[in-house]
């Protein structure tokens, strides 16, 4: 069995590693991949545009939610992004702060996969409201009606951490490219790439006084997104708990939405970093290290998961109030019982096997684990909404919700969206953080 | 005049402008006349500003209808509102009155209520009767006259009917059809042309038909005579298959009248009801004990009741229920009452005639009265008539034969003239030669008698929305040239004097016009009677009315296809209802197409398993599958008038394939159980402890902040009371401005009603209990809605309304997630806008929601709002009674009570009922609406 790598190979050093990673970026044309890899998501990015157009023209009414089952898709989907969304700001800032090196290779992807997927989550509350074009009533300010929000609703202090949560992601993201951006101008072939490089490096010369603020705003960036990450989930976790709804009345949903998250959001970088590093060869800097780590890490996360489903179940017993009993039942023996234990199947019992480090190391398991994950937690986050909403507590008013084709096209449009933004990144920014690896490998050729 | 964009430096050019003083000199002559004398500059500019402000004015509307018309938002300074006035008229059901009030806002009818006065209706109005008035407003109601199917002038009808004066003759081939019929002015006509046709024949067709009723009365009186019974004094019900509280003549009443004695806490001397039938009915459901009994069993179990109680005879072979029913009739001598449905055939009814008369209830808890119905003759001699050509002309009035009675278009081609009268597209009307537009009752003048014969004065509510005919004028042009004015006709009718006239419009009845009670002796042979068995077959097959439908005639109003058939919970389809043995023995589920044979007439429809459905009985519902009708009862179901016309034997296949129908209940029969929600239970238990099944055991809050306005609004629903009409629920639609959505709509869930009437079923699906619990928003004093809403767009008000700022709302739809009733109702279409129904026909008081809102029972806020202002003008506080909900003023038994509960009135009385309890009271909302538990009274349950 083969030994896991260091964090970068042997042999490598700073001025190799800049080399071939601007190089990709600074590519005069793209790879013949990159075209065949674009051209999907392109598509579907133009599908999630044409799809909302009809819902604004049509209303949310074009999809399959009804009486009682009120939240549908937009929910499930605003969850499931938010939490991949999260997996990066795991890796970028919380691991910044407690310097664990293998993270420099790897956070660059991660932080662009928090941005696109940030982008994708914030999409949906808007796309939820019946009235869309007023969506700008959740925000306290001042106005001829004289009206403020209502502080009272996690609806509101949902808005507000998400609208937090991605404005923090863009500036951190955006920051932690500064010094990169500066190599590529240096680098740049042409004089447009020079002008657009240079101007998005915002004068950044590497000077012992910019490098030392540099530091030191990256620092406390970092330590605002870390706890920004565990909040933003509890607030989406209280979303549901704040509510007296059968299901979702639970203390335990904010620490739980924490652990969804980081599961989903591991099994996302895992996703993207295994191909990106056959791709644009970057073996040297990404390796087995980092999956075994990865692996690891979505396994912890999976147990924090389980214990969570398990403790679901008790509260549920122990509390004994009749309607969450019988909400329960249907959820575990009802018309959406499968898609309850293929949440279990994948959330709990699949990554179990990366326990032997066989399978952690062998990236097509890792890989179709990573992919049961993020389905897994897709399934989790239909039970939360559709089967807690769809048993009430009267009878009279038990329902079922399907989604429609209007639905699942909006959902495939921001996987769309967001895999076309990873391929943008690629093609355009240095998809490992180079200044962030020169503190690792050594300073020149040997 | 010069084009506006020119530039101009004084008025004294537009004055030189001939073509200008050409128009203004033929228009105005002073003006010119003006204009041309000297005159100087002051005076010409006066002059020209007259005269453009006139010229202005030809631009005005000339408020000709058919313009659109936008109300102000801001409703112009010192604009006074007309205010809502009521008119009284009737609302006409199988040719009888109830009286009705037609609430008019802005002078357009607006809002059916009841009639407090007339003795039909005591205020209550039925589901029916409360969708009138969108049936008035019915867009696709036919117009113009129609001869062969090309337009016809007025003057062609006359000449067509002058035509038929010169040829009737003596009438010898002169039919009339119509449906039944009390009014004494149609009557009188019909008399006057007999004296001028004497051999024309007046023949009476009803789908839904009460000729048994009409022929057991013959049997056992030899005369006809009526039934009007008196339930407030009958302490032992008996139903045989009745239709006693949803829709016999008087049903209103009656239900009012049993509600009476139905609840323990405010009456002590609670009445007893058992129910014999094969089928659920609205009457069975709201009775003590349900007997769920075969056809075929009837005409056994019925004579030998009979037997029992007029011979005492002992007979064997009866069902468990038997003795002690016998026991309890006993016991209630001279208290009881039996009543038996119009389905039964007319010896059962005789036998029941003879065991009222035995059981000494005659006078005490019903008397007979003279017949107020019109006599006319059957229909399968006009058809055979027909057949044989004997029929010369014939003229249809308000009845649709083609569509009710197979075989009727096909005797239709040997008559030579033929003439529809109906304010409705019909089947009828595009089979004959001429079709009329009739006149709604809304818009013209009749008469008609109420179930104790009481005559109404229909007058009309608004001028003709589209020309149509009235049925009194059509038979006047029959008898003689020159238009009558049916207003005429039914005043000479009456013969009433200016005042008592004006007295009858206002009061909605004339007084002292019942029907002379009938003092006819029981004939001998009444007892003996005994109907025939049935020949033996594995399923009977019945056929009733949808009870929206009724027979067909109110297909196109969409309130009552989208309204939830009240056992079944369906909307916009008949399948075929079955008990569950027949689902056992052919494996259905719900939506499974049959096939149903009578011999050779065959229809294929879905199937829907109707718990507490006699076993071998499977029951087609008439009214629906309307071919001819409006866009709205376009393809609405499955048309089982041609399994009517079948002779032989029936036979029940499963067909391949599912339907989904459109039911607004999804119950799942694994963990949906009662009692918890409708609470109930014996009334022995009450009597040992009155409040055993209410209490407010609710988790002590946090917080408690109670609403503390000078009004406390609150409502209590009595089970006991609540029979599943559906009266509230359409009185609701209509007074909120509430929209349909269509069939495909209800399948995907997104219903509208503010106002739901939950159906729960307990104990085995043989014979359940069926329990009624109307639901609409609980104003929760702690309401869970509130909280999570972002926006604020629903909040509590200080007189404990929980109300709903639809302008302020985005639609999140999580008020709707945290609302442990789901009485919350979003838009998620613009449904208002798709609905077919002018703007003129919405109760102006109330927004009309539009699409991306969530909306909900506001209480009628309308209503309190008014009544705040009335109080504050007098400056008093709001009174206790002072508001009624739509809901409450439509009940017909009285079920639902609103008020001021800061004020006492009945609403603090009620919520004091020892049966008072929330609905999810572990929730901690502290709902403003309560229910009283519902008690039963079987003998079983006294502990006897």
């Amino acid at each position: 069995m083969n030994a896991v790598e260091p964090v970068t190979l042997p042999g490598s050093n700073n001025p190799d590693m800049t080399d071939h990673v601007s190089a990709i970026a600074l590519r005069s044309k793209p790879f013949l991949w990159w075209w065949i890899a674009v051209t999907p998501p392109a598509l579907l990015t133009s599908i999630l545009v044409g799809s909302i157009l009809y819902l604004f023209y049509a209303g949310v009414g074009i999809w399959g939610i009804d009486w009682p089952v009120g939240w549908g898709f937009a929910i499930i989907n605003y969850v499931w992004w938010i939490a991949i969304a999260s997996g990066g700001t795991f890796i970028s800032a919380l691991f910044f702060l407690t310097r664990s090196e293998w993270r420099n290779s790897i956070n660059r992807i991660a932080e662009s996969m928090t941005l696109f997927g940030a982008a994708c989550a914030g999409i949906y509350p808007i796309l939820h409201l019946g009235r869309p074009w007023f969506f700008y009533w959740l925000f306290p300010y001042p106005n001829s009606m004289g009206l403020w929000p209502q502080f009272r609703s996690p609806l509101l202090w949902d808005f507000f951490a998400i609208l937090t949560y991605v404005v923090a992601s863009i500036l951190f993201w955006y920051l932690g490219l500064l010094p990169d951006l500066a190599t590529l101008r240096d680098r740049a072939p042409t004089r447009a790439k020079q002008v657009v490089y240079g101007m998005m490096a915002l004068g950044f010369r590497g000077t012992g006084g910019q490098w030392r603020h540099y530091h030191a705003l990256y620092g406390v960036l970092a330590a605002i997104m870390a706890p920004l990450v565990c909040s933003v989930h509890s607030i989406v976790g209280l979303d549901f708990a704040g509510a007296a709804t059968v299901g979702w009345h639970s203390t335990m949903f904010p620490p739980f939405f924490i652990f969804g998250a980081s599961l989903s959001g591991f099994a996302t970088v895992l996703l993207l970093i295994m191909p990106l590093r056959r791709l644009l060869r970057l073996h040297r800097y990404i390796t087995t290290r980092h999956i075994d780590v990865l692996g690891r890490l979505l396994l912890t996360s999976s147990l924090f998961v389980g214990y969570a489903y398990i403790m679901d179940a008790f509260t549920t017993y122990y509390g004994g109030e009749k309607a969450e009993i019988t909400m329960f039942q249907e959820k575990l023996f009802g018309y959406y019982a499968a898609i309850y234990w293929a949440t279990i199947l994948f959330n709990v019992l699949l990554p179990q096997l990366l326990w032997v480090r066989g399978v952690r190391l062998n990236q097509v398991a890792v890989g179709l684990i990573s992919l049961g994950v993020i389905v897994g937690m897709w399934c989790e986050r239909y039970t939360i909404v559709v089967v807690s909403l769809h048993r009430p507590h009267l009878p009279s008013s038990y329902g079922i919700f399907h989604g429609t084709i209007w639905d699942w096209l909006t959902m495939m449009g921001t996987v769309g969206l967001f895999v076309f933004g990873i391929l943008m990144v690629v093609r355009l920014i240095p998809v490992i953080s180079m200044f962030e690896m020169r503190e690792i490998l050594a300073p020149r050729r040997p | 005049m010069p084009p506006v964009n020119r530039q101009w430096r004084g008025l004294d050019r537009l004055a030189r402008d001939p073509a200008f003083v050409a128009r203004a000199s033929a228009e105005f002559p002073q003006l010119a006349a003006a204009l041309a004398a000297p005159r100087d500059r002051r005076g010409v500019l006066k002059l020209m500003a007259a005269g453009l402000a006139l010229a202005g004015l030809s631009g005005c509307d000339d408020g000709a209808p058919g313009g659109v018309l936008i109300p102000p938002v801001l409703p112009p300074a010192n604009a006074v509102s007309a205010g809502s006035r009521m008119f009284a008229t009737a609302s006409v059901m199988g040719g009888y009155a109830n009286g009705i009030l037609v609430r008019h806002d802005n002078g357009r009818p607006i809002k059916v209520e009841g009639n407090p006065l007339h003795p039909a209706s005591l205020g209550g109005t039925s589901a029916i009767g409360q969708a009138e008035i969108l049936g008035f407003y019915d867009p696709d109601r036919s117009r113009g006259l129609i001869r062969d199917g090309e337009p016809q002038s007025w003057s062609s009808l006359l000449t067509a009917l002058a035509g038929q004066r010169d040829t009737l003759g003596r009438g010898t081939g002169f039919r009339i059809l119509t449906g039944t019929t009390t009014s004494p002015t149609f009557i009188r006509q019909t008399a006057a042309l007999k004296q001028r046709y004497p051999e024309m024949r007046w023949h009476r067709w009803d789908p839904v038909s009460r000729d048994a009723v009409r022929a057991g009365a013959i049997m056992a009186y030899g005369q006809p005579v009526e039934i009007v019974p008196k339930l407030d004094a009958t302490d032992l019900l008996v139903t045989i298959d009745s239709d006693l509280l949803d829709s016999a003549p008087g049903h209103l009443r009656f239900a009012r009248d049993f509600a009476a004695r139905r609840n323990p806490a405010r009456t002590d001397r609670m009445s007893r009801s058992y129910a014999i039938e094969p089928m659920p009915t609205l009457t069975g459901v709201a009775a003590d004990d349900r007997f769920v009994t075969s056809p075929r069993d009837l005409v056994r179990i019925v004579p030998a009741l009979a037997a029992t109680v007029l011979r005492g005879e002992t007979p064997s072979d009866m069902p468990g229920w038997f003795a002690p029913l016998v026991a309890d009739m006993k016991a209630a001598h001279g208290r009881t009452f039996i009543h038996a449905g119009p389905h039964q055939p007319a010896e059962i009814h005789a036998l029941v005639h003879a065991m009222n008369e035995a059981l000494s209830g005659r006078g005490a808890t019903y008397t007979l009265i003279d017949p107020v119905e019109a006599d006319a003759a059957p229909m399968h001699d006009l058809l055979a008539d027909m057949h044989a050509g004997r029929v010369t002309s014939l003229l249809i009035i308000d009845s649709n034969p083609v569509f009710t009675l197979p075989g009727f278009g096909e005797a239709l081609k040997h008559v030579p003239f033929s003439m529809t009268l109906a304010a409705e597209t019909t089947e009828t009307g595009g089979r004959t030669h001429w079709t009329l537009p009739a006149r709604h009752p809304f818009e013209d003048w009749s008469d008609a008698r109420a179930y104790d014969g009481t005559i109404s004065i229909l007058q009309p509510q608004a001028k003709p929305l589209y020309d149509g005919l009235s049925p009194h004028t059509l038979l006047a042009l029959f008898a003689a040239p020159g238009e009558a004015d049916s207003r005429d006709l039914v005043r000479q009718t009456l013969g009433l004097a200016d005042g008592p006239w004006h007295d009858a419009l206002a009061a909605g009845l004339v007084p002292n016009t019942q029907a002379a009670v009938s003092s006819v002796p029981l004939k001998p042979q009444a007892a003996q009677a005994h109907p025939s068995q049935p020949p033996a077959a594995e399923t009977t097959l019945l056929f009733r009315p949808d009870p929206h439908l009724w027979d067909g005639r109110f297909a196109n109003n969409a309130w009552l296809q989208e309204l939830p058939r009240p056992l079944t919970k369906l909307t916009w389809d008949n399948p075929l209802l079955v008990s569950p043995t027949i689902a056992a023995r052919l494996e259905l589920v719900n939506g499974d197409r049959v096939s149903v044979a009578v011999g050779d007439a065959r229809v294929v429809l879905p199937a829907w398993i109707m718990p507490g459905q006699a076993p071998d009985c499977a029951v087609a519902l008439m009214g629906f599958g309307r071919t001819d009708v409006g866009m709205v009862g376009q393809g609405a179901g499955y048309d089982v008038y041609p399994l009517t016309g079948g002779t032989g034997p029936v036979t029940l296949h499963k067909e391949s394939g599912r339907e989904v129908l459109a039911c607004t209940e999804h119950h799942d029969p694994i963990f949906a159980d009662a009692g918890d929600y409708v609470r109930h239970g014996t009334l022995a238990a009450f009597k040992a402890k009155p409040d055993f099944l209410g209490g407010q055991a609710e988790p002590a809050g946090l917080y408690n902040r109670k609403p503390t306005g000078p009004a406390a609004w609150g409502m209590s629903i009595d089970l006991n009371a609540c029979i599943g009409c559906n009266a509230c629920v359409v009185a609701c639609m209509a007074e909120n401005n509430i929209p349909t959505v269509g069939k495909q709509q209800v399948i995907r869930e997104r219903e509208m009603h503010w106002l739901r009437i939950d159906r729960y079923h307990e104990g085995s699906p043989d014979d359940p209990n069926i329990l009624f619990q109307p639901v609409m928003c609980q104003h929760c004093e702690q309401a869970p809605c509130e909280v999570v809403c972002p926006v604020g767009a629903t909040v509590h008000d200080q007189e404990g309304l929980n109300v709903m700022v639809y302008n302020r709302c985005v639609g999140t739809r999580f008020c709707s997630n945290n609302c442990p009733y789901k009485v919350r109702r979003f838009n998620y279409f613009d449904y208002a806008a798709e609905e077919r129904r002018p703007a003129v026909a919405r109760n102006p008081d109330v927004t009309v929601r539009a699409r991306g809102v969530m909306e909900k029972c506001t209480f009628c806020l309308q209503r309190i709002a008014a009544a705040r202002i009335d109080a504050d003008v007098a400056n008093r506080p709001v009174g206790a009674d002072e508001v009624k909900t739509a809901c409450q003023a439509a009940c017909p038994a009285q079920a639902i009570t609103f008020g001021n509960m800061a004020q006492g009135g009945d609403i603090a009385e009620r919520k004091k009922s020892p049966l008072t309890y929330a609905l999810l009271s572990d929730q901690g909302t502290h709902p403003r609406v309560t229910y009283e538990a519902r008690i039963s009274n079987r003998r079983s349950d006294t502990g006897a």
